[in-house]
């Protein structure tokens, strides 16, 4: 997981020309000045990568970086779980 | 020439929408993609005579509503007017896409459906602002992006340049940032570091803050800044426009010309800028007539090979 969370915060952090150390777990998207565009971005960024499709239900209520890319973890696991 | 028409999300209906776009199709000699939920399209068609040989429909049956995330949005409804018009322009079936709905939905769609340019992070509507040298000024952004970092308006003012070199033929257009005071210390944060950042644009000829009373000196040919600021400066000029014209028509009984050339509800539409395709964002008030002068953009746009042109001057720029 921890690989997983390195390479969306580098991401995140291109994205938003910020300094990774910037983005902790708990960070609120909102503090970081990230709309919905980034996140999508950042998800188009993570299915690139892992070649996966990740689902867009309940994305809104996604707070911090910690609740996003956990909830994207999540549903990595369970499609390479079958 | 093939223009997709997103038919919903206008605030009067898609009668309006399909009435200004048949007035185009009777006018120009291009072809039209209707976009929405055919049956409610059949239904304003059959009040209508039109070249049927040059008119299609195509079922698109989900809508974004305008309090939706838009790119959370764009990703969930497939089947989005906005989506599947905006992913015909990408498919190579259509030469551009028109819209009067969501701004945010439509600029997410171009965005992630017809991609970015390089080196632009967020597309940006322009606007023309007549000015008093006869030309037209670029107003950057009106509205797609209401929050911007500083180093998009750095972005904003490469589009515009390479925009205005492309459209209106000036090899050095001037580039200023609007601003609360011409000097260089005036503005909130955000505009102070945009200010230091565009400074340092060696290629953009960047010549400092603009006030607001100056946009129509034609003293620069693009103003960039931010699309919640650029929104609120557009309708306050459409809202001066009206209340001028119903006061000189009080006072004289006739409107001059002028009038015509920036009333926004014969204006019609502008494009989206830095992304790889034409896409024309029209007011979500939009009537017939507004609809129409935004399929006229559209085909310029279409015809002076916008993207193309934008791409060749942004490398020159970026």
């Amino acid at each position: 997981m921890q690989e997983f969370i390195e390479l969306a915060r580098k991401l995140l952090a291109e994205q938003l020309d910020l300094n990774p150390q910037d983005i902790a777990m708990e960070t609120k998207l909102e503090d970081l000045d990230a709309d919905s565009i980034d996140v999508v971005e950042l998800i188009m960024a993570l299915e690139d990568a892992y070649d996966v499709e990740f689902p867009e239900e309940g994305l809104e209520n996604l707070l911090t970086f910690g609740a996003l890319v956990t909830a994207l973890y999540q549903h990595l696991e369970q499609v390479k779980n079958g | 020439m093939k223009i997709a028409v997103d038919v919903m999300g206008g605030d009067y209906g898609s009668g309006e929408v399909i009435g200004g776009v048949l007035r185009w199709l009777r006018e120009s000699e291009g072809s039209v993609i209707l976009v929405g939920p055919e049956q409610e399209i059949a239904a304003v068609l059959a009040e209508h005579s039109y070249d049927a040989a040059r008119l299609e429909v195509v079922n698109a049956t989900e809508v974004i509503a305008m309090g939706e995330s838009p790119a959370i949005a764009i990703r969930r409804k497939k089947n989005a007017s906005i989506v599947v018009a905006t992913g015909m322009v990408k498919a190579g079936q259509a030469d551009a896409v028109l819209s009067c709905g969501s701004t945010g939905a439509q600029m997410a769609a171009a965005l992630f459906i017809l991609g970015r340019m390089e080196g632009i992070e967020r597309p940006p509507i322009v606007g023309a602002i007549p000015n008093a040298r006869g030309t037209h000024s670029l107003l950057i952004d009106v509205g797609a992006n209401v929050d911007c970092r500083p180093g998009q308006l750095v972005q904003f003012g490469a589009l515009g340049s390479a925009y205005a070199s492309a459209i209106q033929s000036i090899a050095k257009p001037r580039v200023g940032l609007l601003n609360n005071g011409a000097e260089e210390t005036k503005g909130n944060a955000a505009a102070a570091e945009a200010f230091t950042l565009l400074k340092q644009q060696p290629k953009l000829n960047f010549i400092g803050n603009v006030e607001g009373r100056d946009l129509f000196n034609g003293d620069c040919e693009v103003i960039v800044c931010d699309g919640f600021t650029g929104n609120i400066v557009l309708k306050a000029m459409e809202g001066l426009v009206l209340f001028l014209a119903q006061q000189t028509m009080r006072e004289l009984g006739r409107l001059p010309s002028i009038y015509q050339a920036v009333d926004y509800r014969q204006v019609g539409g502008a494009p989206l800028l830095g992304v790889k395709g034409v896409s024309i964002v029209c007011h979500g008030s939009s009537k017939s007539q507004a609809i129409y002068g935004g399929m006229k953009i559209a085909a310029q746009c279409v015809e002076s090979r916008i993207v193309e042109q934008q791409q060749q001057s942004l490398a020159e720029l970026i």
